[in-house]
């Protein structure tokens, strides 16, 4: 079979996407026919690796990455000209005077490295570094299956980059070569780290909740993944949520004619696997909840592989 | 009260779902119900839900614009400098050709812009995203609204809090309270925010992954010098209630109340009635309801406004 990446995406936060990605994971290792790697890129708010924890400390291989950039003020090469605050050279308010030293000062948060500075200084008293931005974290998995996330340094703003490179690490496994399928759990929301998750995968899943901001947040997602082409299905968490939305929610479903891959009752015990970082799948393998997710991989396996739905 | 500047609170909480749009609009309402004038600031520009909840229209839309570099070919000498110094490689330049701008890889960094010896870009703009300002339940919307299949979010918010710049600058007798509600986790975006903010309200709930994200976005929040106290949503969930409060304790998170499982908070934010609008007609005495008075009393306290309001009503 031949290999497919698959992400695991939802517009709005919380409803579900790490749970789900745990136990399609544990599936796809219980199934002869797959071999399975897992990708978290909610690189903000990595949280895979609480379910699918390493097998042993010793396997967990960590690299810094250093794509954030940052200038860096050369002080010797100063003339205290001010030039660089009064002609605005930086667009994100990063440069601010020193009154005291007559200097100016960058402030790293808001920093975004774009060279104006260094370029525009006649002194050329400002210098481009790259700095550290993030880290990659892999390891083997409990499971036998590997795990790896990205995680960002607070304040480098480069999530989307740091996507990006964990999806370009994972080519580098020596597992990938044999894998044939990919299960990336992606960011909430549809901007730079959610367009960095989804840009060249072979299939979407997108996760909702039968709400109106769960809706909102659907359509929304749903036009990001369309603008890329990536052929996608809708899995609908809490479908049974007692709430006067329904049946709106129902009918944009029917409407769109969009594949659902499946419904996952309201049940309460994914969250206590969950608060047992388990996969829902293994701690209560005959809930409601994990025969709802057994039929969706089943039916992504179908979709993945022989190109129609059922 | 003059020179008096609004209290600027921020709702966030690194993980998604937690209730940070729940807690925003809900802070708000009940800040309106005591007389205070309130403007809500919707800052998740991916998906901004502050409307649905107030069951409010989207009103005065105005677009967020965003560089576009345009070579001017008349003036372009072709020499190359725009190209060598535009770090995201997004101005492509042949020898001898004029520079072709990538758009897709473009920081809208206006670098070229700038350093262009002929004068020969032009900064156009094309359209990310779009604010909407307007009046519902009482309260003061602004909101802002990414593009889809655009990236830059922070820009758009950026649009948001030039907004605010104006109304804190020019208007500050217009509004006592804002609140900004914010994006999941912990990007640049989130980060603005937190950094326009006062005080910071992270929003969790009693799970390891809630956990774990509170303790991320604090360390943001610490990072960018700001003070904050957590309310703990979905509380009663499991029973793991004390344990999480006990938990959070240990490692010094001071809370401003948890907030239990609540059939009438579901149902408000189905309905977009905020359960504690006045005229919401949800029980009074449900535990949601409770929760939040008992939050809005200990935030009082924490900001130290009680008294001012008072003093206001008197000479108004």
């Amino acid at each position: 079979m031949d290999r497919k990446i698959v992400g695991i995406v939802s517009g709005k936060g919380g409803v579900g996407k790490t749970s789900i990605t745990a136990s399609l994971a544990s599936l796809a290792k219980k199934d002869e026919q797959i071999d399975v790697i897992t990708v978290d890129c909610d690189v903000d708010a990595p949280n895979l690796g609480i379910i699918l924890p390493a097998e042993k400390e010793s396997s967990i291989d960590t690299h810094d990455t250093f794509t954030a950039l940052k200038a860096e003020f050369i002080e010797e090469k100063c003339i205290n000209c001010r030039k660089c605050i009064e002609e605005q050279y930086c667009e994100f308010n990063s440069l601010t005077w020193d009154n005291q030293n007559s200097i100016p000062i960058v402030d790293f948060l808001k920093c975004e490295g774009c060279g104006a500075c260094r370029v525009l200084c006649p002194e050329h008293a400002f210098k481009i570094n790259t700095v550290k931005s993030g880290e990659i974290i892999a390891y083997n998995s409990e499971m036998g299956f590997p795990l790896i996330y990205g995680k960002t340094r607070l304040g480098s703003t480069t999530s989307g980059k740091l996507v990006s490179d964990v999806k370009e690490y994972l080519k580098s496994l020596k597992e990938f070569s044999q894998s044939n399928l990919i299960l990336i759990d992606g960011p909430p929301g549809i901007g730079c780290p959610v367009i960095a998750t989804i840009s060249n995968l072979d299939y979407v899943i997108t996760i909702c909740e039968p709400t109106p901001s769960g809706l909102h947040d659907l359509i929304r997602v749903i036009e990001v993944i369309q603008q890329f082409n990536i052929p996608f299905g809708v899995v609908i968490n809490k479908s049974d949520l007692q709430s006067p939305f329904q049946d709106d929610f129902k009918l944009y479903i029917n409407e769109t004619g969009y594949e659902i891959l499946g419904k996952i009752p309201f049940d309460l015990t994914i969250p206590k696997a969950m608060s047992f970082a388990k996969p829902v799948v293994d701690f209560a393998a005959d809930s409601e909840a994990s025969i709802a997710i057994k039929k969706i991989y089943e039916n992504l396996k179908y979709i993945l592989w022989n190109n129609t739905f059922r | 009260m003059s020179n008096r500047r609004p209290k600027i609170i921020c709702v966030t909480g690194g993980k998604g779902g937690t209730g940070k749009t729940l807690c925003a609009v809900n802070i708000a309402i009940m800040f309106k119900n005591e007389g205070y004038k309130v403007l809500l600031i919707d800052g998740d520009v991916e998906n901004p839900n502050t409307y649905l909840l107030l069951n409010g229209r989207l009103e005065n839309k105005q677009e967020v614009p965003f560089f576009k570099p345009k070579i001017v070919e008349e003036k372009c000498s072709k020499c190359g400098i725009c190209a060598q110094n535009c770090m995201p490689n997004a101005l492509l330049h042949i020898k001898g050709a004029f520079p072709i701008p990538m758009l897709t890889l473009c920081s809208g960094w206006r670098l070229c812009y700038k350093i262009c010896p002929e004068n020969a870009i032009e900064a156009n703009s094309k359209t990310i995203g779009w604010t909407y300002s307007t009046e519902i339940k009482g309260l003061s919307l602004i909101l802002g609204e990414l593009k889809p299949s655009e990236a830059r979010s922070a820009a758009v918010v950026e649009a948001l809090l030039k907004n605010l710049e104006n109304v804190v600058e020019y208007d500050s007798e217009k509004f006592d309270i804002i609140i900004l509600d914010t994006a999941p986790g912990a990007h640049c975006d989130v980060e603005l925010l937190i950094d326009t903010a006062d005080v910071a309200i992270p929003i969790t709930e009693p799970t390891k992954f809630g956990k774990l994200d509170l303790i991320r976005i604090m360390e943001l929040i610490t990072l960018l010098g700001k003070d904050c106290r957590v309310i703990v949503n979905r509380s009663s969930l499991l029973g793991f209630r004390d344990q999480f409060l006990k938990e959070l304790k240990e490692e010094n998170i001071i809370i401003l109340g948890d907030i239990p499982l609540d059939s009438d908070i579901v149902n408000s934010y189905c309905q977009g009635t905020p359960i504690m609008d006045n005229n919401s007609g949800f029980n009074k005495e449900g535990e949601g309801y409770q929760a939040f008075i008992s939050i809005f009393g200990n935030l009082k306290q924490w900001l130290n406004i009680n008294n001012k309001i008072k003093v206001k009503k008197l000479n108004g």
